[in-house]
């Protein structure tokens, strides 16, 4: 790298080059941001403004009315539909968010075990994240169909004899088991994965130590591995949260009509939703948005915070 | 870790939970996967059976072969500009702010990244009311510029954490040389960085492709127009008008997987990679 090639620079005095170079460091970065911020400032942020302005305005058929205050929010709050709908959702996230996390620790234990043996059945586990929601909720609730489906033909020959024909969909509660089911099924991947790749970058030496010592399997997990994967825990339990809380495709393919029966299954994605495109209410739908949007900062913060933890 | 060589039967026996876990993991993860191929090419009198069947011996195409009549292909194809729309705007927005994130000493660089990822955590119902009025009186609804913009926002931010991760790995010399040879700052992204931080580039353009071909709630309030709907609409709709023709139903599921389990396959490691290296960064 001699200064007498330089074929491409050829042609171009010392000041425009230096003219360029200075160019290049501090006006190329921003050009370079600058579609990413575009998006997120148009297409995230201002939206966000947008949703929390249209809470406080009537609007019906999708246009914006009036300004009236906080009167949807207390509005929401002497509604017992929406009210249901917020257990209903924190019930769904909590209860999804710990199965996840054990089903998902307990997949990636085996994929630890196996080392490298394991490789095909990572694949194999990973599969039901890249499935279709909209395919994977309509093939869960044909293995779940009363009279054809392989789950109660399965229970029935194993002795539970009320699942003979049993009904999944009939009631709110045994639609949400079966929601769960296929949400669980389509969440651990990732969840598995990941804490895989964390059991991986446990240092060899301090499980080695451990062994030595003579630590059962279950304590060298519970004591020494997961204790070392603390921050990534957080933001896994958080990112699930949050999935949990968006689930929409599921209850809007497998519940008929969506949310039903008789608004048995309605969660807040799918109140919002239904609020501004089929019931045409924006003020209100907007206003569940807001409230969903809080409850998740929440969230959010303490994600940021376990990232701060964990650049320390 | 201790590794023994001798090989004793009682050792053997200490593995067989593991191997029943993992038998466990396969049939769980595999059973809807079959189930689905399987009853789209039962024969109705297979389908409709007290105790299932597992097997056919005579399997019927003609569900495939009747999707051809209706809007499916149309469907299908709507799926696929928009996916590709979304990944080929999706990525370059990613690989350009993930460069400059990672190369560049950005004012706020560390605030930029945090708010890269809180776009990843932003519920999806908060973007959608306001986005439809904004493409509505834009006049992109039922296009697929319209769809398209809805997606961006869900695709970025990810992308943008793999693909400064990746740029990262590589090591600035090889810039810094292409540049003392008289590349611009510009030539050097493209010329060199860019082509080495290709696996980067697949994973995140696969994981955009994804994205965007299963999303069913903003495809659902864009697209209303039926000649415009893309797959999952239609499926769930399909699904909707023809509840008890499970085999036609699993047909039309198999070709709407089938893709994104095809580009999955082809680059799954490197996906996996890429958004674990996200999570565990972020």
């Amino acid at each position: 790298m001699t200064g007498e090639t330089l074929p491409a620079a050829r042609g171009r005095s010392a000041a425009a080059r230096r003219w360029g170079r200075h160019l290049d460091s501090t006006a190329l970065p921003w050009l370079l941001l600058l579609p990413a911020l575009v998006v997120i400032l148009g297409l995230v942020a201002y939206p966000i403004i947008e949703t929390i302005w249209l809470s406080f305005h009537a609007g019906t058929d999708l246009s914006t009315g009036p300004f009236v205050g906080l009167s949807q929010y207390r509005s929401l709050a002497d509604d017992p539909d929406f009210r249901a709908a917020l257990v209903r959702t924190i019930y769904f996230s909590v209860f999804n968010v710990v199965a996840t996390m054990v089903i998902g620790l307990l997949v990636a234990l085996v994929l630890d075990a196996l080392r490298s043996r394991g490789r095909l059945l990572g694949v194999i586990v990973l599969l039901p994240w890249a499935m279709p929601r909209v395919a994977s909720g309509i093939v869960w609730k044909w293995m779940f169909d009363a009279q054809y489906g392989t789950v109660n033909w399965a229970l029935n020959s194993a002795g539970l004899h009320q699942f003979n024909g049993y009904a999944w969909f009939n009631s709110g509660f045994s639609s949400l088991v079966v929601i769960s089911a296929a949400w669980i099924w389509q969440s651990v991947p990732f969840i598995a994965i990941a804490l895989l790749a964390g059991l991986r970058s446990n240092p060899h030496e301090i499980i080695e130590a451990a062994q030595v010592d003579g630590a059962p399997y279950w304590r060298l997990v519970f004591r020494v591995r997961l204790p070392m994967l603390r921050p990534l825990l957080v933001v896994l339990l958080v990112m699930s949260t949050i999935w949990a809380f968006q689930a929409f495709d599921y209850f809007f393919v497998m519940t008929v009509p969506p949310g039903g029966p008789d608004h048995s299954t309605e969660v807040l994605s799918l109140l919002t939703w239904l609020n501004a495109f089929s019931l045409l209410q924006q003020g209100k739908a907007a206003a569940i948005a807001v409230l969903t949007f809080v409850i998740l900062a929440v969230a959010t913060l303490m994600y940021v915070r376990s990232f701060r933890e964990a650049t320390e | 870790m201790s590794v023994t060589n001798g090989r004793s039967l009682r050792r053997r026996l200490r593995r067989a939970p593991l191997w029943l876990a993992v038998a466990i993991i396969c049939v769980v993860c595999l059973f809807p996967f079959f189930w689905m191929l399987l009853t789209s090419l039962k024969p109705n009198s297979d389908i409709f059976t007290a105790t299932p069947k597992f097997f056919t011996t005579t399997p019927e195409l003609s569900r495939y072969s009747s999707l051809w009549s209706t809007g499916f292909p149309r469907n299908f194809l709507n799926s696929l500009i928009v996916a590709t729309g979304t990944t080929v705007v999706g990525t370059a927005i990613a690989a350009t702010a993930g460069y400059a994130l990672a190369r560049f000493r950005v004012p706020m660089r560390r605030y930029l990244l945090v708010l890269v990822l809180m776009v990843q955590m932003i519920p999806q119902v908060v973007l959608v009311i306001p986005l439809f009025i904004m493409i509505r009186s834009a006049g992109l609804l039922n296009s697929y510029a319209g769809l398209v913009l809805c997606y961006l926002p869900l695709t970025i931010s990810l992308g943008i954490w793999m693909m400064r991760s990746f740029f990262l790995g590589i090591p600035p010399e090889m810039e810094e040389a292409a540049m003392v040879d008289g590349a611009s700052r510009l030539g050097a992204f493209f010329r060199i960085a860019l082509p080495l931080a290709w696996p980067g580039l697949s994973a995140s353009a696969i994981y955009a492709f994804i994205t965007s071909w299963n999303e069913l709630m903003f495809a659902l309030t864009i697209m209303q127009n039926s000649s415009m709907q893309t797959l999952p609409v239609a499926l769930n709709e399909f699904f909707a008008t023809y509840y008890n023709n499970w085999g036609g139903v699993m047909a039309a599921s198999v070709i709407f997987s089938a893709p994104v389990i095809g580009f999955f396959l082809l680059v799954q490691r490197r996906l996996v990679q890429g958004m674990v290296v996200g999570a565990i960064k972020g």
